[in-house]
């Protein structure tokens, strides 16, 4: 079995997840543009972004020899929970036999479920599967500490690409992981080498913090949104996004209450302004507009595939609360037509309408 | 107390449930005027640039109404019409949008969640919150949804026996056209049956001497049968009835041809489309899609129309020479 999976932020986890499980894993390639024109070419023309980019990798996987593919399904009513059933129709009809094996909520079939997880069991015993379950999970937590932490410390290098260099060469370093010890040596590590460092000093009051909101895929994938943190980090602000991949497992995958209280807050605050949970991540990206600025964040920016069926009406309400608030949100669609370009100079004019709002409330003071 | 129905989305389907319903708890039923140029040009001015044409229709209707002065507008929250299957996230999201657009009209917006087993709206618990909102008491609102549910279920009867939901909706008299093909035309109701944004394609048809079948004419059960045959159905309500009678029209022998109408940018239509392209193909339907939006012009839709029609009256021209041969051949042997 020749594992693949969709590409979403850092690979490795998933990388780990399959081999620790015994399979061999092909880990698609990042997404460049053979992979988005790849994808456009094979899939429907107004389906979103992510689906074609998505399609595009399993079609460089197949290429690399994959031939069963693992992802996540949903239960709607975004488009993504039926990217699976749709991607397997078109791969059938190109003539590619592979398997997928879509993850689904548990309750839709519970026979199934089970039949698929003995699938990615293989041959380990159950005491194994928990074991590995918990190192990945150790893992991608610890990834997305270090990740916070340089999203946060780059905006103030003194060499430019230094981060980004050691981000990489950390990130190598928690592909070798083998036990669950390994990840808290690996962080120390890691932890060492991004304070070893230079930092440029800036003073408190003209820092500048942006938040990205939006959907799950498009916020977390940096070769489909621009890098947008690194050019957000260049123009010398801070980053926090709302989606981490940890954060995602805590909410979906474990059933405890304590671990879905950050994103029950969330959607709390996102309450006033959709009332029901439509989809995808809408009320998150709203609540999270506001847990943003309640946090003192200095803008909040809004990322979407374009035409996104949830994160339209998310686009909807943004101007009320920018009415409401006076708070600078800009909302960019993110597809295969998007230029560097014009997400740079859209980027540079909203960065610059922070500094012009901050002095404006100085001198007004 | 005036009520005012914007002429869009499910309009087309459950009018007659609503006209009954608020005149029989004692409002004044208005609706929006027909779409047209204006009411369009301020929707897609008003409404995010990105949405679908059928939300900007609906805001441009909204606003004519907020113009009408009427003491509500109608706005309800569509979330699931059976049981583990929603609406699209954008009527899910309707009264947010509205409100996210305009600012003071919360007042003015009436809306309340709907959902309910089966394609009738008319569960009480859905209504609750009328009783308090407009002092009314519950026996009455209970007998207006009775009368206003046997209202739609005959409208629907009427419609499956054959009449389009214009000719219901417009108490025109139905007209029965002899035709020599008939075309399965799938799209949701209010793409098919806003005459402004599709360019009255019922009309085209008609001229063109088509006969044309829609889902809504066809008989549920069958439908859901189609439907059930998925082992993971599709999220969307009306996207699901579509599926199913597209596949319905890819077996009847006495479909044509399939055209697909559908509004630029459609989310669930988009995944609902290799399905329809991959097994039409297998099922050697012809089928086409017809994008509409606010940039749509009438003879790009007459001429596809018409290519379209004209393969198919080919087709079946050579189909029967063909059988003709056929038959002669058998005879001679």
């Amino acid at each position: 079995m020749k594992v693949t999976f969709p590409y979403m932020g850092s690979p490795y986890m998933y990388e780990k997840l399959f081999s620790l499980l015994g399979h061999e894993v092909i880990i698609p390639p990042r997404p460049s543009l053979k992979t988005i024109n790849y994808g456009v070419k094979y899939s429907p023309e107004f389906a979103c972004f992510p689906l074609k980019v998505i399609m595009g990798s399993y079609l460089e996987a197949i290429e690399l020899g994959a031939d069963t593919i693992i992802t996540s399904g949903g239960n709607g009513p975004c488009r993504a929970g039926y990217y699976g059933e749709a991607q397997k129709k078109i791969l059938q009809n190109m003539g590619y036999d592979v398997d997928f094996i879509i993850f689904d909520e548990p309750k839709r079939d519970y026979k199934d479920f089970l039949n698929k997880i003995k699938k990615v069991k293989g041959n380990n015993s159950w005491i194994d599967v928990a074991r590995i379950v918990n190192i990945v999970y150790k893992m991608a937590s610890s990834m997305d500490k270090i990740e916070k932490i340089i999203e946060r410390k780059r905006a103030y290098e003194c060499n430019k690409g230094e981060f980004t260099k050691a981000w990489n060469e950390i990130s190598q370093m928690y592909r070798k992981i083998r036990v669950s010890d390994d990840v808290d040596y690996v962080e120390k590590e890691a932890l060492k080498k991004i304070n070893s460092i230079k930092i440029c000093h800036v003073s408190e009051s003209e820092k500048i913090r942006i938040g990205i909101v939006g959907e799950i895929y498009v916020v977390m994938e940096s070769s489909i949104n621009n890098n947008i943190e690194e050019v957000l980090n260049a123009y010398g602000a801070e980053v926090e996004r709302s989606h981490y991949i940890s954060e995602w497992i805590d909410y979906n995958m474990i059933p405890l209450p304590s671990y879905k209280s950050k994103e029950r807050q969330i959607l709390k605050k996102g309450e006033k302004y959709i009332e029901l949970v439509i989809g995808g991540h809408a009320k998150q990206s709203a609540g999270g507009i506001i847990d943003f600025m309640e946090r003192g964040f200095d803008g909040v920016i809004h990322l979407k595939p374009f035409g996104c069926l949830p994160e339209l009406i998310t686009q909807s309400v943004i101007d009320k609360i920018i009415r409401e608030y006076d708070y600078p949100i800009i909302s960019l669609s993110i597809d295969e037509q998007v230029a560097t370009a014009n997400l740079l100079t859209r980027i540079e004019a909203f960065i610059d309408v922070i500094k012009i709002k901050r002095e404006r409330l100085k001198i007004a003071r | 107390m005036k009520i005012g129905i914007p002429k869009a989305l499910m309009y087309y389907f459950y009018y007659p449930f609503w006209k009954t319903l608020f005149e029989n708890l004692g409002f004044e039923v208005v609706t929006s005027d027909d779409t047209s140029k204006t009411i369009l040009d301020v929707g897609v001015k008003e409404s995010v640039s990105e949405i679908c044409v059928p939300m900007k229709v609906f805001t441009g209707h909204f606003l004519n109404l907020l113009y009408k002065n009427v003491d509500y507008i109608y706005v309800p929250r569509f979330v699931s019409l059976s049981k583990g299957i929603f609406m699209c996230p954008k009527f899910m999201g309707l009264p947010d949008m509205i409100k996210g657009l305009f600012d003071n009209v919360d007042e003015k917006i009436l809306t309340h969640n709907i959902i309910s087993k089966d394609l009738d709206i008319s569960n009480f618990n859905n209504y609750k919150s009328f009783i308090n909102k407009f002092g009314i008491k519950k026996i009455d609102l209970k007998r207006a949804l009775k009368s206003a549910q046997q209202e739609w279920i005959m409208f629907r009867k009427l419609n499956q026996s054959g009449y389009n939901l214009n000719e219901l909706l417009s108490e025109r008299q139905p007209q029965k056209i002899n035709s020599d093909i008939t075309i399965g035309l799938i799209g949701y109701v209010y793409n098919v049956y806003d005459k402004f944004i599709n360019m009255d394609i019922l009309n085209i048809f008609r001229k063109m001497n088509i006969n044309v079948v829609t889902f809504d004419m066809i008989d549920e059960k069958l439908i859901r049968n189609r439907i059930s045959k998925f082992k993971k159905h599709m999220f969307w309500e009306f996207t699901n009835i579509l599926l199913g009678t597209a596949y319905e029209f890819m077996d009847r022998n006495d479909i044509d041809g399939i055209i697909h109408i559908t509004a630029f940018g459609c989310g669930p239509d988009s995944i609902l489309e290799p399905f329809l392209t991959i097994d039409s193909e297998m099922h050697k339907k012809p089928f086409m899609t017809l994008r509409i939006d606010e940039q749509t012009g009438e003879s790009h839709i007459v001429t596809r129309v018409e290519a379209f029609s004209d393969l198919i009256r080919l087709k079946k021209y050579k189909d029967n020479i063909k059988n003709q041969a056929e038959e002669y051949a058998k005879g001679a042997i």
